[in-house]
């Protein structure tokens, strides 16, 4: 019987062990096994992978009132346009809990650029605006869902202007101005 | 059998037989109530009337003492002397016993909260003044407001069944406006506490739901909704210090002037906005936009103008142009929301926000000229809450409002709102616009508002 709980006090331990060094291990993992490069399929040359790292991306309440958070593990980007990419990306593919994706599907990063005053201007590909059917509150959420989730994973950035395929554009549908930069910490 | 026996036997069965007459017939509209007896200083309902309340019929046993009433499916039995009830094989303690008065078995109030909540039965709340029990409506119901002072603040305490759907729908402080779903249990209070930051309160007609609107004092200037769900209440507070939100920013009293109205058919032409089975925001808008300029000259006497009159493309530049070229008092931009892959429904109303510039003493002097709506964001905002109001009145809510710049606005010099009339990709919304009948009743909630907000009162 002794023996018995013994042996039971053991395997607890070395169960303890196990899981309080899985995150360790899983980072490590995934930066041994992720190919240089892979993180993005344009250029990367200033990306470094060295784990994973945890980001708070913004999407729909299903009431479409609101919006709501999900944490979740990426493997971490050195490079802005790199990190902004994958929230995009994240972004589009949806929540894995609660709530709805609202970006256009087929929107993807064009480019960033980060100046020193923290304006960045975010090209976003042509399918952002075409993809995009619907009203102002369907605006305001595809909005707030992008520029949250910059705020609240890009703190250097104080201001985005959003443009698409290269252009400047007044309206995503043609209900609420994107013309000017706005502030991601400002949006409700 | 005694004499007294026979009497309370007759009395039963006479009301056995009114509790049938009663029961076969529906529950009346307006919450049938029943008035409490006071016996030896316990507040009690007469078994007939609690029977009949509960749309019941009653079985009286005379050799047992007992009287059981069927109330849809559930059986309640009641002993005379004794302070306990029988639901089913449930038993229910009550804080005294049951008694014999005139014929009639008392029943203690305490058991009403004891009783079956599915949705079988009929619920019986007891009034705040404790002198009748009604049915509580299906929907729910919405007490009378407690008013009591805290420090400087001065709370208002609002029971109801459903919390969390409490929207306050104006922040002036001459009609601060709060809606609860339901029906309500009660009327206005007697009176004020003294030193009250209410001057005075009414409950407003609303087709669903209750609408209290407060008149605050002078020198309020911010309050809290406090509405957990699950509490049975909200409570709303009223004050002057920090971290409370703030009252809708006050202009000049007295009417506004409304001599020349723009009203913005939203989309047009190629651009055909949301679309759902067939249904075109645009040909909405339009449609509206008529209805809405032929009831505000029918009311008003203003003049009114559309940015659009046929189903052709018209810019935002040229909208605002000939906006500002009318010299419009006021412009309002319709509009059908669409929000796919969510639930939303209901009516928002797009105002321009008070922190980027204009709405009282604060105004900036140099404003870019796309932004000059901020110059009128107060009247601006005062007129979203007054067609959210008239909109949320009407039933044709839930109705919102948003501080955000919108699109039809950007270089127009005058107060105006985008309004999201209702949801397209609601289907409850969509079956209500779709018809000739929907819009006019639309239009009609629409001018209500504007002219609510053109009194000014």
């Amino acid at each position: 019987m002794n023996k018995r709980i013994l042996l039971l006090l053991v395997l607890l331990i070395v169960a303890g062990l196990g899981a309080a060094a899985w995150p360790y291990a899983r980072a490590r993992l995934a930066g041994l096994l992720s190919p240089e490069g892979e993180a993005t399929s344009t250029d990367s040359s200033s990306a470094t992978q060295t784990g994973l790292r945890a980001v708070t991306l913004w999407f729909a309440d299903v009431s479409g009132d609101s919006l709501i958070s999900e944490v979740r593990e990426l493997p971490e980007q050195d490079g802005v346009h790199e990190r902004l990419a994958q929230l995009v990306d994240a972004l589009v593919s949806g929540p894995q809990r609660r709530g709805v994706g609202v970006l256009p599907a087929g929107t993807s990063l064009l480019h960033a650029y980060l100046d020193d005053r923290g304006l960045l201007t975010l090209d976003l590909s042509r399918p952002f605006q075409q993809g995009f059917h619907g009203g102002s509150r369907a605006e305001d959420l595809v909005t707030g869902s992008l520029l949250r989730t910059i705020g609240s994973n890009l703190p250097e950035v104080k201001q985005v202007l959003v443009v698409c395929g290269g252009s400047p554009i007044a309206s995503l549908g043609g209900h609420l101005p994107l013309d000017q930069p706005i502030d991601p910490h400002s949006v409700p | 059998m005694s004499a007294r026996t026979v009497a309370l036997a007759a009395g039963l069965l006479l009301s056995i037989a009114a509790s049938r007459t009663v029961s076969a017939a529906p529950v009346p509209a307006g919450a049938p109530v029943a008035v409490v007896e006071n016996v030896d200083g316990v507040p009690c309902l007469g078994a007939g009337e609690l029977s009949r309340l509960l749309d019941g019929v009653q079985y009286w046993h005379a050799e047992t003492r007992k009287l059981v009433i069927r109330i849809q499916g559930h059986r309640l039995t009641l002993t005379d002397g004794v302070p306990i009830a029988l639901l089913d094989d449930q038993t229910l303690r009550l804080d005294a016993p049951v008694r014999s008065r005139g014929g009639e078995l008392q029943v203690p109030l305490s058991l009403l909260p004891l009783l079956p909540h599915d949705s079988t039965g009929v619920r019986l709340i007891v009034e705040p003044s404790g002198t009748r029990v009604r049915v509580a409506p299906a929907e729910g119901w919405v007490g009378a407001p407690r008013i009591a002072n805290d420090g400087d603040a001065t709370t208002v305490t609002l029971a109801t069944q459903h919390p969390a759907l409490a929207r306050v729908i104006s922040r002036e402080r001459e009609h601060f406006r709060v809606w609860l779903p339901g029906s309500a249990s009660s009327g206005v209070p007697d009176s004020l506490p003294p030193e009250s930051r209410l001057r005075a309160l009414r409950r407003l007609p609303s087709a669903q739901g209750v609408l209290w609107e407060f008149a605050l004092r002078p020198g309020t200037t911010g309050f809290r909704l406090t509405n957990p769900a699950g509490q049975g209440a909200v409570t709303l507070e009223f004050g002057a210090g920090p971290g409370l939100q703030r009252l809708a920013p006050e202009g000049p009293a007295g009417p506004r002037t409304l001599r020349m109205i723009v009203i913005d058919p939203g989309h047009g032409g190629d651009d055909a906005g949301v679309t759902v089975s067939g249904t075109l925001e645009k040909d909405l808008t339009l449609s509206l936009s008529r209805m809405l300029a032929s009831e505000l000259q029918h009311r008003l006497g203003a003049r009114v103008l559309l940015t659009r009159d046929d189903d052709r493309n018209v810019d935002q530049p040229q909208r605002a142009e000939i906006a500002n070229r009318a010299r419009a008092d006021l412009v309002l931009s319709l509009h059908f929301d669409g929000a796919a892959r969510t639930h939303a429904h209901g009516a928002t109303a797009w105002c321009p926000p008070l922190d980027a510039g204009g709405g009282g003493a604060a105004a900036q002097l140099l404003v870019p000229w796309r932004d000059v709506a901020s110059r009128w964001a107060g009247a601006s905002r005062s007129l979203a809450d007054a067609v959210t109001a008239s909109l949320e009145t009407h039933g044709l809510g839930p109705a919102r409002v948003r501080e955000r710049l919108p699109l039809a606005l950007v270089g127009v010099n005058a107060p105006g709102i985008s309004l999201e009339c209702a949801t397209l990709t609601s289907a409850d919304d969509l079956a209500r616009v779709a018809s000739p009948e929907g819009l006019h009743d639309l239009a009609g909630a629409i001018a209500d508002g504007l002219i609510a907000w053109a009194r000014h009162e």
